[in-house]
């Protein structure tokens, strides 16, 4: 089995890392996998004195979605992990992988076009179908970032620990979104180590919401975390975070703002508006993106039970 | 690497990065295991993995290194029998990997909760990563239940069809699961270029299979080109993508606009292929544009002057409309496939995955310039067609001629891509409505113009089927083609019914609700079809309907609404089907040519000869699937229960009375029905018979107003076919067809990029069929009088039991909300638009 010492050689060679490879294995392969199960560095949920919790790049979704004390620490993690995918994806992929995975437009994974993110030049999903495409514009490719578990992180402030640097917020593993050629920032053969979430906030309510047509297994047209503190009818704390819309991973700070300001929920959610350009077939992502903030923000406020 | 599969410790030589599947089916053999998708989307390929169940298309076989695995092959578990006893299962594609991800959770289930059912939401969640494109989500449902339940410990099991324990056990053997001695596979050449002249074919491979039409042009993009042939599947697509084609550029028609460049020149015009299940129709062309076809319109004239004088007047009597329906694509969980061999006399020996053996033998003895006996034909098991596998298409040509070529036997799977983008699909529409009332309520005229998009195909008839609906009023139908360097449509279960009756039953509802009228009351006054009478009698009752609400009568973010469609269908047959019945071994063993892609047709002749001779199932063997005996119906047109049903009875009556000695051999016939046929004569194998079958279906969604979701909860589904003749196939077909139809309704839609041509739902994630969690219950109601003319007195429910339920879920949508949707599918952005205006 490989060291961790030996992977930066490994992908020189031109081969790329496979953790669950269940995004890696359903594309043509670049060139001979890497197998990163079973590096120590990766594996296992540590929780640390301060409150905070390690989770290893390795743990599998369904770890996470099984794991009461994450459940009950940073729920939002916990639902957008448990409801992703299916749960055969669930019980192989990783988080690492999750994090790190290729994005779905159907031009990059359509061997007949050639487009900034497999190389080439253009970006034909811009003139052509844009139903799914991004609605907050950043930059010459629209496919929307493909992680879920991306959006509750970001939402959850969590850093990232890559072997070799240290640890960074998790948003800087995708920047801002306007380099058209790939979906994540780390250079080849740079190996995610794992994420750390620091502890949730005193009383904090979270939610997490995906919004697709079928009822499960759809990659969501919309998704949306919310985490708030709310005391004696105002927020005192806000945390929104939303995917499906832009090439990243979003934290929508001028939803967070307005909640603080004593907004209310329905005028709150209609600022993540602003940011939205639609274009081409796109323009129901507004809609859809305002209508799942706002489920998220009226579940954290009264959750069910 | 060494692994254990089913409890042998088994060396392996493979790459570390080779699929578990692809390992398992081709190297050891353990072709139970089926590979669907390859994206981790269906589910079929599951196996377990250290007793967990693992995809085995997304995992490498050197991950498994050292561990167990466990195949459909090596389970043995009591939910393989609960899919059996409960119809878990149609044409049993989709069975293996089902019933190993099902074992994992009925065991952890009764570990953890003992053994009670759980609910229905947990078993979908469960299930959430497995497709069927059949639809028998209700009788997995019904399964798992039940093996929680621990009903199904014991051995015995009483299957709901013949051959379920075939298809649990994974047995059951399919085209893409033949592999012959010395087998190559092959693999086809497709065009990159929606329109263009080819001037070169250069490929890697000693024989290189033309299969370009005569003048070289290719009019869509995943057009066949060529075909080359390798050891393995890998090398041969290796061939293919390094294959150089030379092109000259054609301009290419990729939407319907008046100025789009002709996809055929005017002498080309009669090799636009025909997507209709009759023969092709004169008709003019205008460019691209080829029709009106109108031979069906009664008092045209009549109807239109009444419309445009309603039109004229503001009459409130007149409702009108545009509807448009998506391009909906059949993808059968088995692709097309074929395994071709010549043998040593010039013999052509087919294995393939086809709805009609017996029109293949027939068009490849044409093809090939052989006698009709020198063409075998295997169809053992066939994982669904829909209408897409008829005929000698693309794979098979690919596979003789490269079996000629090579000298070996060659084996043409088509991949899902393939399957997704070239291999059919139901045409895209738009219907300009116009149906008027007049004063007493009555239908005063009605007007249908139809415009399909077949892609390079013609034969559209939607329109047309218009004539055979509420009554006789006057009636302009008019269908049009309009060609696109698009891939060809091909028939679709119900071929232009779905999108007629979109149109049509939701303008009915609308002509009732500004009338004020109960649609089921408005339908009961309109229709002269007395089985559907007996259907609306019970729709109207049932509790769902009484206590729906007014229709935009709710102000809450989540509304339900419930609506009613009706549908009609041609009563099918072939009048020339016959049965045989031979005693072997003291077992009545029953052969006729036809096949079972899923609708319970072996079921139906076995059911009916043991109880016409009243023997157990035991006694009692079918053998189909294979040419070279007595001649059986192809499965189109829902004929086949209605014709081989009558001759196996005819058969065993035969047989009882020459007595039931070994060896004794008799053949049965479909006898004529009384009065006969409308058709005076069977073409290609089918006869229109007197009568149609009918179907209501009163379907109750949820509408989530916020974020533009439409969720089916109930269907009901009135079925009037007659004869219920295997009670669990024929269920199992009604809902299927329910659910093919919700998926019509919500989220089917080929895309195709319009610069390039190109289809873009290439795959199962981005073209959305439904999953077990969309599948509401359905409750299947036989109507069985009325059919006392035909022999037998069933007829068949296939395509009746699908056209109708887009409808009723348009319906349902407006009674919910008030706002009707006019396009398919009702995606979220359309509601949201439709609702908001955003
Ligand atoms: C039907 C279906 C639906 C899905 N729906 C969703 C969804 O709704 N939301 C969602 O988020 N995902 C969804 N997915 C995708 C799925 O979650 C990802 O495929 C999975 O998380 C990838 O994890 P993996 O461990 O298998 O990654 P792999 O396939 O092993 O790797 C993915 C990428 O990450 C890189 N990588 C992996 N681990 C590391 C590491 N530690 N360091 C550096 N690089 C690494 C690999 O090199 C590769 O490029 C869906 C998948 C399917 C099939
Ligand atoms: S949106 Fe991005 S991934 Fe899709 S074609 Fe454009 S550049 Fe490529
Ligand atoms: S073939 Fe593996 S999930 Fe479809
Ligand atoms: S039975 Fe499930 S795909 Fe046919």
């Amino acid at each position: 089995m490989i060291t961790l010492s030996d992977i930066g050689a490994a992908a020189l060679g031109g081969g790329e890392l496979r953790a669950g490879g269940t995004d890696l294995m359903s594309r043509p392969a670049a060139g001979p996998h890497i197998d990163l199960r079973g590096l120590p560095e990766l594996s296992g949920v540590t929780w640390l004195p301060d409150g905070s919790v390690r989770i290893g790049a390795l743990t599998t979704i369904a770890a996470l979605a099984a794991d009461e004390r994450i459940a009950a620490a940073h729920p939002c993690l916990a639902l957008a992990a448990a409801a992703l995918a299916t749960p055969q994806i669930r019980s192989v992929a990783t988080v690492g992988g999750n994090l790190l995975q290729r994005n779905r437009c159907a031009y990059f994974r359509n061997p007949a076009f050639s487009c900034f993110q497999s190389g080439g030049n253009g970006c034909p999903a811009r003139a052509g179908h844009t139903l799914r495409a991004a609605v907050v514009d950043s930059g010459p490719c629209v496919a929307p970032h493909p992680s879920s578990l991306a959006v509750a992180l970001l939402g959850c402030e969590a850093t990232a620990e890559v072997d070799g640097t240290a640890p960074f917020p998790v948003g800087e593993l995708y920047g801002d979104g306007s380099d058209p050629t790939r979906d994540h920032l780390l250079p080849p053969g740079a190996v995610l180590l794992a994420v750390t979430l620091p502890p949730p906030q005193e009383g904090e309510r979270a939610a997490h919401h995906r919004t697709a047509g079928r009822a499960l297994a759809e990659w969501p047209l919309v998704e949306a975390a919310a985490r708030l503190v709310v005391a004696d009818g105002r927020v005192t704390f806000a945390r929104v975070s939303v995917g499906g819309v832009a090439r990243v991973p979003l934290r929508l700070t001028e939803v967070e703002d307005a909640l603080l300001a004593g907004e209310p929920l329905e005028r709150a959610a209609e600022l993540a508006a602003t940011r939205c350009a639609p274009s081409g077939q796109n323009a129901y992502k507004v809609a859809l993106l305002t209508g799942t903030v706002l489920e998220v923000l009226e579940r954290a406020w009264a959750p069910a039970g | 690497m060494k692994i254990v599969v089913n409890g042998v410790r088994t060396e392996l030589d493979t790459g570390p990065d080779e699929p578990m599947v692809d390992v398992l089916r081709d190297e050891l053999g353990l072709t139970g295991t089926k590979a669907v998708c390859r994206t981790g989307v269906c589910g079929a390929c599951t196996v377990m993995v250290e007793g967990e169940p693992r995809l085995s298309c997304l995992m490498p076989a050197a991950a498994a290194e050292e561990q167990e695995v466990t195949t459909v092959e090596g389970l043995d578990h009591p939910v393989q029998r609960a899919f059996a006893a409960h119809d878990g299962l149609q044409c049993g594609y989709c069975t293996p990997g089902l019933v190993v991800e099902a074992a994992a959770f009925v065991d952890g289930w009764r570990a953890g909760h003992g053994d009670v059912a759980p609910p229905r939401e947990t078993i979908a969640a469960a299930m959430a990563g497995h497709l069927c494109r059949c639809g028998a989500y209700e009788g997995i449902q019904a399964a798992i239940a039940a093996a929680c339940r621990g009903e199904h410990d014991g051995d015995a099991v009483t299957p709901a069809r013949v051959e379920a324990m075939d298809k649990v056990t994974g047995r059951a053997r399919y085209t893409t699961d033949v592999r012959l001695d010395g087998q190559l596979e092959g693999v086809i050449i497709r065009a990159t270029r929606a329109h263009a002249r080819v001037t070169s074919v250069r490929a890697a491979a000693a024989h290189v299979v033309d299969l370009l039409p005569s003048d070289r042009v290719v009019r869509y993009a995943g057009q066949p080109i060529a075909a080359v042939a390798a050891p393995t599947r890998r090398e041969a697509l290796a061939i293919a993508a390094g294959a150089e084609i030379g092109y000259e550029p054609l301009p290419a028609a990729l939407d319907d606009a008046p100025d789009a460049p002709d996809v055929y020149g005017e002498d080309e015009r009669k090799k636009a292929p025909n997507h209709s299940e009759g023969p092709t129709m004169s008709a003019p062309w205008n460019g691209n544009v080829r029709g009106p076809f109108n031979r069906m319109s009664k008092r045209g004239r009549t109807a239109a002057q009444r419309v445009e004088a309603a039109r004229a007047a503001g009459d409130p009597g007149l409702v009108a409309g545009t509807f448009t329906t998506a391009v909906q694509v059949h993808t059968p969980l088995e692709p097309h496939a074929c395994v071709a061999r010549w043998d040593e006399d010039g013999a052509l020996h087919l294995h393939m995955s086809t709805q009609a053996i017996e029109m293949v033998a027939a068009q490849a003895a044409k093809r090939w310039g052989l006698p009709a006996d020198k063409v075998r034909v295997v169809a053992e098991h066939v994982g669904g067609g829909f209408g897409a596998k008829a005929g000698v298409t693309a794979e098979t040509v690919a596979a003789v001629e490269l079996a000629r070529a090579c000298g070996v036997p060659v084996r043409v799977v088509l991949g899902r891509d393939e399957e997704l983008t070239t291999a059919g699909n139901r045409p895209g529409t738009r219907t300009e409505i116009a149906l008027l009332t007049d004063g007493e309520g009555n239908l005063s005229a009605l007007t249908v113009d139809v415009h399909a998009r077949g892609g390079v195909a013609v034969g559209s008839g939607v329109a047309v089927m218009a004539r055979l609906m509420y009554g006789r009023a006057p009636r302009r139908l008019r269908d049009y083609d309009v060609v696109t360097n698009e891939p060809p449509a091909a028939p679709f279960r119900g071929p232009g019914a779905p999108p007629l009756l979109w149109a049509l039953e939701q303008t009915v509802d609308e002509t009732a609700h500004r009338r004020g009228e109960d649609p089921i009351a408005l339908r009961r006054r309109w229709d002269g079809n007395p089985k559907r009478q007996a259907l609306y009698e019970v729709a109207a009752a049932l509790p769902a309907w009484t206590g729906r609400p007014a229709t935009g009568s709710q102000t809450g973010r989540l509304r339900r609404g419930v609506g009613v469609a009706a549908a009609n269908w041609m009563y099918m047959l072939d009048p020339g089907t016959e049965v045989e019945l031979t005693v072997e071994g003291g077992v009545v063993v029953a052969r006729t040519a036809t096949q079972d892609i899923g609708t319970g047709v072996r079921t139906v002749i076995a059911s009916v000869v043991a109880a016409e001779l009243d023997l157990p199932a035991e006694r009692v063997r079918v053998e189909i699937g294979r040419t070279g005996v007595v001649h059986g119906p192809g499965a189109l047109g829902s004929r086949s229960t209605a014709s081989v049903a009558p001759a196996a009875r005819d058969a065993a009556r035969r047989l009882r009375q020459a007595g039931l000695t070994e060896g004794t051999r008799v053949v049965g016939k479909r006898r004529r029905d009384r009065r006969g046929y409308v058709t005076p004569f069977a073409v290609g194998g089918m006869a229109i018979g007197r009568g149609f079958s009918g179907a209501v279906h009163v379907t109750e969604v949820e509408v989530d107003t916020r974020l533009g979701t439409v969720r089916p909860l109930r269907v009901w589904a009135g079925i009037a076919a007659g004869h219920i003749y295997a009670e669990g196939p024929a269920r199992g077909q009604c809902e299927g067809g329910v659910v093919q139809g919700l998926g019509y309704a919500l989220y089917e839609e080929r895309h195709v990029d319009p610069v390039t041509g190109v289809v873009l739902t290439a795959n199962l994630d981005d073209y959305q069929i439904p999953g077990i969690a969309d599948c509401p219950e359905i409750d299947v109601h036989f109507h069985q009088e009325g059919w006392d003319h035909v022999n037998g007195q069933g007829v068949g429910l296939g395509e009746v039991s699908t056209i109708g339920v887009a409808a009723s879920v348009g319906n349902a949508v407006y009674n919910a909300t008030g706002w009707r949707p006019r396009d398919l599918p009702i995606r979220p952005d359309r509601l949201i638009e439709g609702m908001y205006g955003r």
